[in-house]
């Protein structure tokens, strides 16, 4: 049996983004198209500019409890005919909340592109808020508060936020609210909260899809061409939330028994605005955590085999951001592999290699073809862009630069960021190794779960 | 209206390219061309899942996946990863219990590398197996396990589900995540057998999707495969049909978790049987639309329910599984929502779906699946998938004909026999308050 040498391997071109045809309405509300031919389902995302930052302090969740309503009825048909509508025609809807706005995300086959549009802009220009939709989605909101202290990651995400941030900020808190303000929200509230802050002036639609025999300018005109603007609050001006004080310490969330430790890292990173360049921190997150190889799982899981997996990454917000290292690891193991971790993120100091510098920017740069290829990924991406206050060629201008990097911009843009001052939670059972934990030095914190 | 997607902009019937050969060793090919990006999709489907695994050996159709991944003749621990992602590739592998998939899409420029990586690891991945890197893998699976299931509320929902619906030693019986106790006992030894025994070439089919031309992606699959030996082996047939089950089983299950939940479970028609689309479609119609009736009386009439899914799962030896999902309102009686559920499934059965609700059933099902098959990735394995399980490669272009014949009458008649009240089985979830009440 011959052994067939190991095929060489050819360099892909040059690729890009694909860009939009754009246009906007007489209401404000801007269009970017983008005709894919083969994409039968046609992904359709509106965007808008709002801030949780702008809810009262005491009916914090209003905005994303207003949110999970749009689809609950509408001014012309209550939650049920809605409901109905919108399924008997092939139409997948969905809406949440984002550090830069809101956006509403519908999918539907090409044929039902007219309908769609119809039901997309009666969702958000004339929702009805049912008082007992309203109730219902309080309740849920609280069932989903205690979902959430169940789940390990989930858990450890709010304390991050909660020790991370400074607590005046809102981003100390949970997006949808906690128990005290979400419980007497009303629909009133819901309703102020929607006519303040949504309409089409500076709003944002992306239709991506095979539109071939499509009037899309007729259908638009038919749909969002009848959103009427109305006196609108803008959000705030984006600002980088300051870290608390004490941020830098380890909380342990207290949960007896628990069998695995769930740890997160978590430092200041930039947002995708930074400069001289956003392109090294992708890169960054990929070679420290990125894949079964990176220095975090090489040691960890392929040597060690204490976790199923870690990962690490710079997580942009739309101001500022936070490079966050997190996965579960045994409850046993849970002290020597936070200092092993803590080891390996220091490790960026002494440097990056030339072959991680390559083999992280053609992974991040080479996947783009395929990670874009589809309607709904290329409406991600651009509502990514347009959320983040980026132009629509920054995935390509961004992926440019990318393949300039040296290892010297590696190590530059690393240790601007990363200094060793990290917030740490870990949600697990802390009988178990709070004293060893307390040994690293560092101020250590106990709280229930 | 049944075949109303037929006026649709899509052309219909679908029309993906197929084309189909098999190797001297018996490996089945299939290649769809699609220029729209240059990358190509690889994909494998070998005919082994946790269904194949013996007794004491619970997981190891999983485990030996971990192991495809840590090295084979030419190519070093770790290095099927490394290789591939370095020059622009996602890849990955997940066994579930009637196949195993290994895929990655790359660049145009990179496909005979992945194929050569395939070829040394599903030829030759003995030659690189120790009891270290099982040892290794083992921990890592076992992590995998507490993350998944064990330090997950309602975790281990499925495969509670599993044992209470079907019989002791059926292949179903037993989660793909296995028992931590059999994970530790499997052996380098079990590793040798399982692979003799499935990783055949005659076992195993590759599909190619994207921008590659079929004779060229043909000879390239040659290349690299063709050298594979066709080895000796066989597999079993599948199971022949389990009938629903014929009273009401429960589990009941007190600890950990924030809501009480209730599982409904069915017996279904096995995937491949067009009553299986219909079972399908019934149970889109009862939970698993938002305007389905059980959402719409449970979730947002009564609001006795924060949520309720329903799903069917297609499998192959001799069974497949429907599934209620309703996650119970913090203030509401789990025996009162278990009673209105019987009650719609009563009704249901009665009188069969509305034409809304068959309307809406057929046109979500028709959206989801267009989605699927938008992505390179999906359509690949999609296609691999009822190749492998079915013989029909080209099924991915006929699943919206076979599914918008099936009628009212269909539902009816399959949820009959398939969802009756006294065929179910019940796994409920139930917080610590209820300790006293049990």
């Amino acid at each position: 049996m011959t052994v067939i040498a190991r095929p060489e391997v050819t360099p892909a071109a040059r690729w890009a983004f694909p860009q939009p045809t754009t246009s906007s309405l007489s209401n404000g509300l801007t269009v970017h198209t983008f005709d894919l031919p083969g994409q039968y389902v046609v992904a359709l995302r509106l965007i808008v500019p709002l801030s949780v930052r702008s809810e009262p302090r005491e009916s914090e969740g209003v905005a994303s409890l207003m949110t999970r309503l749009l689809d609950e009825g509408t001014l012309e048909h209550d939650t049920e005919e809605f409901t109905e509508l919108l399924e008997r025609k092939g139409v997948a809807f969905g809406a949440g909340l984002s550090d830069g706005g809101l956006h509403v995300d519908v999918d539907a086959p090409a044929s039902r592109l007219a309908d769609a549009l119809a039901l997309m802009v009666a969702a958000i220009a004339r929702p009805s808020f049912p008082a007992e939709q309203v109730r219902r989605l309080v309740r849920t909101r609280l069932a989903e508060i205690e979902q959430e202290r169940a789940s390990a990651p989930h858990r450890a995400a709010r304390e991050l936020a909660a020790t991370f941030f400074h607590p005046d900020e809102r981003a100390a808190r949970p997006t949808a609210g906690s128990a005290e303000t979400v419980s007497g929200l009303t629909r009133e509230d819901v309703e102020s909260f929607h006519a303040t802050h949504v309409g089409p002036a500076g709003a944002t639609l992306i239709v991506s899809g095979d539109l071939s025999g499509i009037d899309l300018d007729t259908l638009l005109a038919e749909s969002f061409g009848s959103w009427t603007p109305g006196p609108r609050a803008l959000p705030p001006e984006a600002e980088v939330p300051r870290r608390a004080d004490d941020a830098v310490r380890i909380v342990l969330v207290d949960r007896p028994d628990s069998v695995q430790s769930e740890i997160v890292v978590a430092g200041p990173g930039p947002d995708r605005h930074v400069k001289p360049a956003w392109a090294p921190y992708p890169v960054l997150g990929f070679v420290m955590g990125g894949s079964p190889n990176a220095r975090v799982d090489a040691v960890l899981r392929e040597e060690k085999g204490y976790t199923y997996g870690m990962r690490s990454g710079f997580r942009p917000r739309r101001a500022g951001g936070m490079f966050v290292t997190s996965g579960s690891v045994r409850t046993e193991v849970t002290a020597d592999a936070l200092t092993i971790l803590l080891e390996i993120l220091a490790s960026g100091d002494a440097g990056f290699t030339a072959k991680e510098l390559a083999d992280g920017v053609d992974f991040i740069v080479d996947t783009a073809p395929g990670r874009f290829a589809t309607a709904d990924a290329v409406a991600e991406e651009a509502a990514a862009s347009i959320l983040d206050g980026l132009p629509l060629d920054f995935t390509t201008t961004n992926l440019d630069r990318m393949r300039t990097l040296t290892t010297a911009d590696l190590e530059a843009a690393y240790a601007r960021y990363v200094t060793g001052e990290w917030t740490i939670v870990i949600v697990g059972d802390a009988s178990a190794y709070a004293d060893a934990i307390r040994a690293l030095g560092q101020r250590v914190d106990v709280v229930p779960n | 209206m049944p075949g109303e997607w037929a006026t649709y902009g899509v052309p219909m019937p679908l029309d993906y390219p197929i084309h189909e050969r098999t190797l001297g060793n018996g490996l089945r090919v299939v290649i769809s061309p699609d220029h729209s990006i240059p990358t190509v999709t690889v994909n494998l489907w070998v005919n082994v899942g946790s269904r194949h695994e013996v007794a004491g050996r619970t997981g190891f159709a999983h485990l030996f996946e971990h192991l495809m991944f840590q090295g084979s003749r030419s190519v070093a621990s770790g290095e099927h990863f490394s290789a591939l992602m370095a020059r622009g590739a996602r890849l990955n592998a997940t066994t579930w219990f009637d196949r195993t998939n290994y895929f990655e899409t790359v660049p145009v420029g990179v496909l005979d590398l992945a194929l050569w990586l395939e070829a040394d690891r599903h030829g030759y991945l003995l030659d690189a197996v120790n009891q270290t890197n099982l040892d290794n893998q083992r921990d890592v699976v076992k992590e995998e396990k507490r993350q998944r299931y064990d330090n997950v509320p309602y975790g281990n929902a499925l495969r509670d589900i599993y044992a209470t619906i079907f019989p002791e030693g059926h292949p179903y019986h037993h989660p793909t995540i296995g028992s931590m106790a059999d994970l530790d006992a499997a052996s380098v030894e079990d590793v040798h057998a399982f692979f003799a025994t499935h990783y055949r070439p005659d076992n195993t089919v590759l599909t190619l999707v994207g921008d590659i031309d079929p004779e060229d992606g043909f000879a390239r699959v040659e290349r690299y495969f063709g050298q594979l030996p066709r080895t000796d082996g066989t597999s079993r047939a599948n199971l022949g049909h389990l009938p629903p089950l014929t009273e009401p089983a429960r589990e009941v299950v007190i600890g950990e978790v924030p809501n009480n939940r209730l599982h409904f479970a069915f017996r279904l028609p096995v995937e491949g049987d067009s009553d299986f689309l219909a079972a399908d479609l019934a149970l889109e119609a009862l939970g698993g639309l938002s305007m389905s009736r059980l959402v719409r009386r449970l979730v947002r009439s009564e609001q006795v329910a924060n949520s309720v899914q329903a799903h069917a799962m297609g499998f192959v030896d001799g069974v497949s599984l429907g599934l209620i999902v309703v996650d119970i309102a913090t203030d509401a009686d789990p025996e009162y929502v278990e009673s209105a559920l019987l009650e719609e499934l009563t009704a249901f059965l009665d009188s069969g779906p509305t034409p809304e609700e068959m309307e809406a059933a057929l046109a979500q099902s028709e959206r989801a699946w267009l989605q699927a098959l938008g992505s390179q990735e999906e359509r690949a394995d999609l296609i691999s998938h009822h190749a492998l399980l079915h013989g029909r490669p080209g099924y991915i272009n006929d699943l919206l004909d076979d599914l918008s014949a099936v009628t009212a009458e269909d539902v009816t008649r399959v949820a009959r026999t398939w969802l009756n009240p006294s065929a179910r089985a019940v796994v409920a979830y139930l917080t610590l308050e209820n300790v006293e009440a049990a």
